[in-house]
């Protein structure tokens, strides 16, 4: 079974509603949610995301507001945390890696924490029985796949084109996916601009895909109701569900 | 090491003593903390760089735009009267005279180059004032690659001449509508066109900031100013300024001065951060007043809030309105090796006009900090001081904003 991981902007449009989507997420078969940490800078993100973390930061988002709800969401669906380095870094990987022990959550991915960066967290971070989650992208020749791949634990993150969350694109990547799978059993799911329509396309020859932008429109738009935006969610998670295992 | 009154003597960078690990690290600032998709461009990127960094063909390239283009060397002028007026030395390195008005051009020409041997076609850069992006849009044209800007909303309101010049000049700018709409943001929407164009698109960063190799790789470029006034000066004054003084941004002017004195004990650096409506109130000055943190590719000094959120910085100069600095000055901050002051828009304002009426020079108003530290500093530490003042750029394109502020000055 191919599995579906869900990312969701943490606090927005509040904290109960993270609360309520992810438990809602999980009955649809999401099988691991990325909780975001909102940052003022997402670079790695489009438009979509983007907003959703500025206007999670407008509502008065704070950090320690992330291990609350987290306590209510990670023991009932396997959860790590998405976000930029810089909270990680000012507050201390040390708090983190406490906090994520003490709700039960499993492990951090952070895009601006290429694997050489990485290096110097990522021992504590394993010794601590939590994943640090690395990327693997379509502009990686063969030489940096095998010095990453390897060393990885939980899944590969790979990043389906070259560009931000929630664009409208596509890259072959056949080669890339062979190149991993070559030297790392480590589960490999895509992630970047898979929706209903490009999941199944995108599964292709992975173990699973990652869901965001696709989510978090449905969380910014403002014409629905919150139990219309978690029923919409759910629909989109059991059609994406069906279509990467069909 | 090659001085420029040699016969024939090219610039060419140097080691640095404090030059960077393999992975771009200033003691612990400084590395490359980008998604992953950069990280084999900028892996490239590093090898092609190193493969110029010394090599007399490539820097002879640059020479000739330099000399015939841009119009190196820029003088060194003895500010007398400024001088006479406060009890030192005083000398005004020429950067504001350079082809576009600041130094920012020199940066522009060098990058252009390496992207034109690294065959790539199209070229962007964030701007906050517009002078990075004037410049990097004027090597666009002469070197015929396309070019497109990115810069902050606000921005593109206040410095609406410099918008109109980059388009002029061929360049398509985009107005960026995220976050604060200034220059931090238009470096996050750079960054985001530069991951998706990444293959083909050589991203022309316009300060000694962002992932290595740029803070290395603009900070040698940008040595020449210093290359060219440490000759200068002592052709002059038969020795060396006791103190070097530059205003920050992200600190490439200021680099660029210090580089070459660095190693010279008696001779203080000093970088001038913008303090805004005062250090205790809204400022752009990370290393007074921030702590370390990681933005924009680099681990440096930033302006953020308990939670590690990036906040906004303030200046009246669009230059240093920017919420971080190069990583190179937050370690030779550490290190103790330059010294750091802020000066604030209401000092700065003043040695603007101060510099205009005593020398018939208008500086930038980013330049504007660094001469207004000479009326920061004591009497006694001016008495008989010889003092190099990087004068970074002009104040052509200050003109809008300085008629508003001072209106009732000139009436």
């Amino acid at each position: 079974m191919k599995r579906l991981v869900a990312y969701l902007t943490s606090g927005y449009p509040s904290i109960e509603f993270t609360v309520d989507a992810a438990l809602a997420l999980k009955e649809a078969g999401v099988d691991t949610l990325e909780l975001g940490i909102p940052f003022s800078d997402p670079v790695a993100d489009g438009p979509v995301i983007e907003a959703a973390n500025l206007k999670a930061l407008q509502n008065g988002f704070k950090i320690v507001q992330l291990f609350e709800l987290s306590s209510q969401i990670a023991p009932h669906i396997d959860t790590l945390w998405m976000g930029y380095f810089n909270p990680f870094y000012h507050k201390g990987i040390d708090l983190f890696i406490d906090e994520a022990k003490e709700v039960g959550v499993k492990g951090f991915i952070i895009p601006d924490l290429p694997f050489e960066e990485a290096a110097p967290y990522k021992p504590q971070i394993e010794q601590a029985s939590l994943h640090l989650i690395d990327f693997i992208a379509p502009t990686d020749p063969k030489e940096r796949i095998e010095k990453i791949a390897p060393q990885t634990k939980g899944f590969i993150y790979l990043v389906a084109y070259a560009g931000i969350t929630g664009a409208q694109k596509s890259e072959d990547l056949s080669q890339t996916v062979a190149q991993i799978k070559a030297c790392s059993d480590t589960p490999c799911y895509v992630g970047f601009g898979v929706n209903e329509k490009t999941a199944k396309e995108k599964a292709k020859g992975v173990d699973g895909v990652i869901v965001g932008s696709a989510f978090v429109n449905v969380l910014l738009d403002d014409t629905l109701t919150q139990t219309q935006k978690i029923t919409e969610m759910t629909r989109i998670a059991r059609t994406i569900k069906e279509a990467i295992n069909s | 090491m090659t001085n420029m009154h040699e016969k024939n003597a090219i610039y060419i960078p140097e080691p640095s003593p404090f030059d960077p690990d393999e992975n771009g690290h200033f003691g612990k600032f400084g590395g490359r903390f980008v998604p992953e998709t950069l990280m084999p461009v900028l892996e490239q990127l590093r090898n092609d760089y190193e493969a110029v960094r010394y090599d007399p063909e490539f820097w002879k390239e640059v020479h000739y735009y330099y000399t015939h283009y841009v119009g190196r060397p820029s003088p060194l002028y003895h500010a007398k009267n400024l001088s006479d007026e406060i009890g030192a030395t005083v000398y005004l390195k020429r950067e504001d005279l350079n082809h576009t008005g600041a130094h920012k051009i020199n940066h522009c020409v060098a990058q252009a180059v390496l992207a034109k041997r690294l065959g790539k076609k199209k070229i962007i850069a964030e701007t906050g004032a517009g002078q990075h992006g004037v410049a990097t849009a004027t090597v666009a044209a002469l070197f015929d690659l396309e070019c497109e800007i990115f810069m902050g909303a606000k921005d593109v309101a206040r410095q609406e001449l410099n918008v109109f010049r980059m388009k002029l000049l061929g360049a398509k700018v985009h107005a960026v509508e995220s976050g604060s709409k200034t220059l931090k943001d238009a470096m996050n929407d750079a960054i985001r066109h530069w991951v998706t164009h990444a293959r083909d698109t050589y991203y022309l960063i316009g300060t000694v900031a962002g992932p290595h190799p740029y803070p290395m790789m603009v900070r040698d470029i940008q040595s020449i100013i210093g290359w060219e006034a440490k000759a200068q000066y002592l052709e002059a004054e038969g020795r060396l300024p006791d103190k070097v003084v530059a205003c920050i941004g992200g600190g490439s002017n200021a680099m660029g001065i210090f580089n070459h004195f660095l190693r010279e004990p008696s001779v203080e650096c000093i970088g001038i951060e913008a303090g805004g409506l005062g250090l205790d109130s809204k400022h752009g000055a990370s290393l007074a007043k921030g702590s370390p943190g990681v933005l924009h590719g680099q681990l440096s000094y930033l302006l953020q809030d308990d939670d590690g959120q990036i906040l906004e910085a303030h200046s009246v100069s669009a230059g240093l309105d920017y919420p971080g600095i190069g990583p190179e000055h937050a370690f030779l901050k550490e290190e103790g090796i330059v010294t750091y002051d802020a000066i604030t828009d209401a000092e700065a304002l003043d040695a603007f006009v101060w510099l205009s009426q005593k020398e018939g020079i208008i500086p930038a108003f980013e330049s504007s900090h660094a001469v207004a530290y000479l009326k920061k500093l004591s009497p006694e530490a001016l008495k008989g001081a010889h003092i190099l003042i990087n004068l970074s750029g002009r104040g052509d394109k200050d003109m809008i904003q300085a008629k508003e502020i001072l209106a009732e000055k000139f009436l």
